[in-house]
């Protein structure tokens, strides 16, 4: 069985690659993607910890999680191909219009 | 498996699915708003049921939902912002396509949040907090032509979307130290904790940046004013008065049920960050020209009073916090309605357009007065009420060793004077300056479905400043319940 440390190893880093690529990324596509991997990172400390304690709440979190990041991509999705019909570009440095 | 706990979230669900459907056998807009307003009374029946049977905590499925007095009082809230909402909705997105989506969507949201004022556990809580989160990103860019409410949108779901992701993260780490994600069960087992007291640490340190974009805090406040402004008006009063309160329960639950044995770790955090959230809303108001984002700051400004309570964390104080988050709703709400009101006849969203206001339309204008001095925390309006019960906390509650917290009252007074500025200016605009030249003077005809809404909201708001001491009993008894 791979010990626990090694996999909280890979979720802090898929974690902090994704708030990476939210800081650094201009596309919003691409920052949909980073979000998403900051997502996983947290289901994949459900899942292992939840092997770790032989307890089945942590998996069926991991499903729902899994469920509503799905939902959450599909609404992003829309409202970006919405954006790209009305402004022909997804980069969020020309989503200018509302400043003070 | 007895399902009376969940009876007002599963009428109000039946109405969200129900109405697409109604949709096929009649498109009248009229109709899918009176349809949706029956859902939102029938669950508020049931909730005024609870109360009259006094059927007590009602537990569902070994505890992972409750009803008692604590979620019933915000069930309630949320339910009456919900109804206010579509109230003025029903003439506001006449004309429009997919108005049955757009019912539908609210309906949905109010489940949601009202999952998380019965959620006992961190998995339906988090779910509540999505499934709220979800429809409003679709509801902000409801209208699809219109560019500031697309931008608006993007702004919203990349904000929130790296918001749940933090609370997650923070949630999974709670669970591995736990091994549990019950509140209570949660709570046992931090205060017994030995080990990993850093990993606890860090899953705060998430959990406070996650429900901190949630409730527009500072420093992760800055999506608020641009999606307050880019939304459709109605959309951004239940942002203001529903989602956010959301944040506040899920605060409440996570930091003074499951958190509480280590209250001294973070309560400093909470409290600098209930100052700053304040100074800088209230500082960020006072030259604003739009009167969407002037309200979107005073919204940041009063997220940091409410923030006292959870830095407080006594019985006293979440009653405090209870009760502005319940005046606040009204409050927020009835003003970025009379917004939406006046935009339906062509009076603009700049705060200069409401010069001489008083003259076209007076109930509008006294509406509009009632609620800014409330929200500044004039008496006797319900505003000051809820700000005395607030602000008299930190200094009523506090244990040995915690007397700094009378700062965080003195910076809520100090904040509140600064404020009366720029609520002033739009009353002053409305009553006392001239009307600009060459604008139309005649008496303005408005929607009496739109004028039915503000008017519920500036007579709950009369009435609770008149009549506090029923209300301040509510929100005991439902602090109470939080702590039993």
């Amino acid at each position: 069985m791979i010990p626990l440390e090694f996999v909280l190893i890979i979720s802090s880093v898929l974690f902090v690659i994704g708030a990476a690529g939210v800081i650094l990324k201009k596309n919003a596509i691409v920052i949909l993607m980073s979000i998403e991997i900051m997502l996983n990172a947290a289901i994949i400390n459900l899942v292992a910890f939840s092997s770790y304690f032989g307890d089945a709440t942590g998996q069926g979190f991991a499903l729902f999680a899994i469920g509503i990041a799905a939902a959450e991509v599909t609404i992003a999705l829309a409202i970006l191909l919405n954006l790209n019909k009305l402004r022909k570009t997804v980069d969020v440095d020309d989503i200018s219009l509302l400043r003070w | 498996m007895d399902y009376t706990a969940l009876y007002p979230e599963i009428i109000v669900a039946l109405f969200a699915l129900a109405l697409p459907a109604v949709n096929l056998l009649l498109k009248d807009n009229k109709f899918l708003a009176a349809v949706s307003l029956s859902g939102v009374g029938l669950s508020m029946l049931a909730l005024v049921m609870y109360y009259v049977e006094g059927l007590g905590p009602l537990a569902f499925d070994n505890g992972l939902l409750v009803l008692d007095d604590f979620s019933a009082l915000f069930m309630m809230i949320f339910l009456a912002v919900a109804f206010v909402v579509i109230l003025a909705s029903a003439k506001y997105i006449e004309g429009e396509k997919h108005a049955a989506e757009y019912y539908s969507l609210i309906l949905l949201a109010t489940v949601g949040m009202m999952l998380v004022a019965a959620s006992t556990d961190l998995f339906v809580l988090y779910i509540g907090i999505e499934i709220t989160s979800l429809s409003s990103y679709a509801l902000v860019a409801f209208r699809k032509k219109d560019i500031k409410g697309a931008e608006a949108a993007t702004k919203y779901f990349i904000f929130g979307g790296i918001s749940s992701a933090f609370t997650l993260f923070g949630i999974s780490l709670v669970y591995g130290v736990t091994g549990t994600t019950s509140f209570s069960e949660i709570g046992a087992a931090v205060a017994t904790l030995d080990a990993y007291k850093e990993m606890i640490w860090l899953a705060l340190v998430m959990v406070i940046v996650g429900f901190g974009f949630k409730v527009a805090m500072v420093p992760f406040h800055s999506w608020a004013p641009d999606v307050y402004e880019g939304a459709p008006t109605t959309i951004t009063a239940l942002l203001a008065a529903g989602s956010k309160k959301m944040g506040f329960v899920a605060m409440f639950k996570f930091f003074l049920i499951a958190m509480l044995a280590i209250k001294a770790d973070w309560e400093i955090v909470v409290a600098v960050l209930a100052i700053v959230t304040m100074t800088v809303g209230n500082l960020a108001a006072l030259n604003q020209t739009s009167i969407k984002r002037m309200l979107a700051y005073s919204s940041i400004a009063q997220a940091g009073y409410i923030l006292i309570a959870v830095a407080v964390g006594t019985e006293y104080a979440v009653t405090g916090g209870i009760f502005h988050i319940l005046t606040h709703a009204f409050m927020k709400g009835g003003a970025f309605i009379i917004v939406a009101t006046l935009t339906t006849v062509a009076i603009g969203e700049r705060i200069s357009d409401y010069k001489g206001l008083a003259k076209r339309s007076n109930f509008m204008a006294f509406s509009m007065t009632v609620l800014l001095f409330s929200l500044a925390g004039i008496p006797p309006l319900a505003g000051f009420a809820s700000k005395v019960v607030l602000f008299s906390s930190p200094i009523m509650g506090t244990v040995d060793g915690s007397e700094w917290m009378v700062w965080l009252a003195v910076a809520g007074i100090i904040n509140s004077a600064i404020s009366l500025y720029y609520y002033a200016r739009v009353v002053k605009y409305m009553y006392v300056d001239e009307l600009e030249e060459g604008a139309p003077s005649e008496k303005l005809k408005l929607p009496r479905s739109m004028v039915a809404a503000v008017a519920i909201c500036v007579v709950a708001i009369i009435g609770i400043g008149v009549f506090p001491e029923y209300f301040i009993q509510l929100c005991q008894n439902a602090a109470q319940a939080l702590f039993a």
